[in-house]
């Protein structure tokens, strides 16, 4: 595998070199908050940052996106054109939690049988560069719990590590390798390994919070009817907060918006937080109260996902913990779970 | 690769008002691509998004038979946004569908055996197409005595009609026709779908329920089936949900860890007491 270092300081430069060649995401302040954007000229990417106030799937699966265009004939409404456009992108300094979603949702929108186009034609023109968490950036990080580390290569192409006065950048994939050239000539020694290590293995170590995540399954998989679900859902505002900041959430919404004679079929992020998400015309809904809702996520994440892809669909980034305006812990939820 | 969420181009090429309250219709598309017919190659039981741009997706179980050459039919109720959009929709208009999407109707385990079809309403429409299938040329030898239980609230709700009355001249089927209630011109049988099947007592012997309905109706004719001795792997049934893209992606219509729309909609009601009661 190809290893070179290179001077901390010389990140972002690194970051705005490639910006003028290729699409490249990177996380950049605004206002309050980092977030993954397109950098453009004159913007400064901000690697020095803890995560990103959104997770960063938006890349591969857009709040909004265009499915298709269609056109009004004398004969009604028919389709103009597929809308399917990926640029070669590089999805800069993304932390390893995140990186590890993408792997994840790989396996929903990748399947043999119906494959995602628009989902799968923007990761395979994205170059995933993964900024390493040599310190795990909040209280609420729980990435070892759910199969992840904080410094992981899982998901990336290229793996970057802060060993103190420079970064160890390593290519991971083929794809990763090609942008080896934005990164200098320093090649990276043993010494440079063995940093890594102890740096990887402290970090690990210093995750605090954890949660019996693998444990519960079995206990999912006969407590549908437990009176526990009465118990969560009562402060829950259906918000759908939780939904939206997740990087593993992956259900949307499919709709048309027409303008005078032209129109655009569109899929936006949806949330099964929200009553309308499964209510049918009929006035009937499976999932009838915030109680069904709320089950329907943890089961998502923690028994419905391992049973069809073996995973659970929880990268341990904490965002719900932090977002949710009425403090429901998926951690505990988790742990409470565990006790039934 | 073709991309799953694109409509196949059809042309509204025939509209049949099939009840007296004309909310129901049958509309018979053709593909605007000859060659997207064999694309759409289908087995009775599956569904297909029917696609007016503009307004929206619906997902409707396929109701004419893939022995039916040059069209594809749904049956459909005006409810919502798409299906009334439809409603207005006239003959040469174009529109889209996709699919075919979802498992079927398990053919090869129903081969060979004696088949009980029993619908309710307007449910009847994909368990139309399985008849039609099973008893189209050669295709009526693979399977043994079919008996179908159809019932509506009333005569003028019975969809298809005439292929009713053919059916009834035939006599390697025993169509029973029932309605909740008759009206002045009725002369057949009155009675609800459950009461008639206890009548009619269809024999377990190497027999297969499909049955296709309202809730109320499917909970009152089960236990008539179980007493009649039918395993639960022996009643098949069809579940619907919300659903919008029908390829397990979009991540509404999960019953568990099922999807209706690409695990389902057609399930053994010894898989659904698998299934989580969510549906």
């Amino acid at each position: 595998m190809e290893k070179r270092l290179i001077k901390k300081d010389a990140l972002a430069g690194i970051a705005k070199k490639m910006a003028g060649d290729l699409l490249v995401w990177a996380p950049v302040k605004k206002e309050d908050n980092v977030l993954f954007a397109p950098l453009g000229s004159g913007d400064e990417p901000f690697f020095a940052y803890l995560n990103s106030k959104n997770a960063p799937k938006n890349v591969f699966f857009p709040h909004t996106e265009t499915l298709m265009k269609f056109t009004r004939t004398p004969k009604g409404m028919v389709f103009s054109s597929e809308t399917n456009q990926a640029a070669q992108s590089v999805l800069f300094g993304v932390r390893p939690c995140d990186a590890h979603s993408f792997v994840l949702l790989d396996k929903l929108f990748d399947q043999e049988k119906y494959k995602d186009g628009y989902y799968i034609e923007k990761r395979k023109s994205t170059t995933v560069i993964s900024l390493a968490c040599v310190k795990p950036p909040y209280a609420t990080c729980f990435c070892t719990s759910v199969d992840g580390e904080p410094v992981s290569a899982e998901g990336a192409d290229i793996l970057l590590t802060d060993i103190g006065g420079d970064y160890l950048a390593e290519f991971i994939t083929e794809k990763g390798e090609k942008l080896a050239k934005y990164f200098g000539e320093t090649k990276a020694d043993a010494a440079a390994d063995t940093k890594k290590s102890e740096i990887a293995t402290k970090a690990k170590e210093s995750i605090a919070s954890k949660i019996p995540a693998h444990e519960i399954k079995p206990i999912l998989d006969v407590n549908f009817d437990n009176p526990f679900w009465n118990t969560i859902h009562g402060k829950c505002l259906a918000c759908g907060t939780c939904t939206y900041m997740c990087p593993t959430c992956h259900c949307f919404d499919i709709s048309d918006e027409v303008k005078g004679s032209d129109g655009v079929r569109i899929r936006s992020w949806d949330s099964c937080m929200f009553p309308l998400f499964t209510k049918e015309t009929s006035g009937h809904n499976p999932r009838s109260s915030q109680k069904e809702r709320w089950r329907q996520r943890a089961m998502h994440k923690f028994k419905y996902y391992v049973d069809m892809f073996n995973a659970i669909a929880c990268v341990g980034c904490g965002r719900c913990v932090m977002s949710c305006p009425v403090n429901i812990d998926i951690r505990k939820v988790v742990e409470d779970i565990s006790k039934l | 690769m073709q991309n799953p969420y694109i409509p196949y181009p059809v042309i509204v090429d025939k509209i049949i008002t099939e009840v007296d309250t004309k909310d129901i219709k049958t509309f018979r598309f053709k593909f605007v691509n000859p060659e997207d017919e064999q694309k759409y190659a289908y087995i009775p039981g599956q569904f297909g998004e029917l696609s007016i741009y503009g307004k929206g997706e619906s997902p409707i179980g396929i109701a004419s038979s893939p022995t039916q050459k040059g069209y594809v039919e749904f049956t459909v109720q005006k409810a919502g946004v798409v299906t009334s959009a439809l409603h207005e929709m006239e003959e040469g208009m174009m529109m889209g569908i996709r699919g075919p999407l979802g498992n079927s109707w398990p053919l090869e385990f129903l081969e060979g055996k004696n088949i009980v079809i029993v619908g309710g309403g307007f449910a009847f429409t994909t368990l139309r197409s399985l008849i039609n299938y099973m008893i189209y040329g050669d295709n009526r030898k693979r399977f043994g005595n079919i008996t179908v239980i159809y019932g509506a609230r009333n005569p003028g709700l019975l969809l298809y009609k005439d292929e009713l009355i053919e059916w009834q001249k035939r006599d390697d089927l025993n169509i029973n026709v029932t309605v909740d209630k008759g009206d002045a011109t009725w002369k057949g049988r009155e009675g609800f779908v459950p009461a008639v099947c206890k009548e009619v007592a269809p024999s377990k012997e190497n027999a297969v329920a499909v049955i296709c309905g309202p809730p109320v109706m499917i909970r009152f004719t089960l236990p008539v089936f179980f007493e009649l001795g039918f395993s639960k792997e022996n009643i098949i049934t069809s579940l619907e949900m919300r659903m919008k893209c029908g390829i397990g992606k979009c991540g509404r219509c999960n019953v568990g860890s099922k999807y209706v729309c690409k695990d389902g909609p057609v399930f053994t009601l010894a898989e659904l007491d698998k299934l989580t009661p969510e549906y």
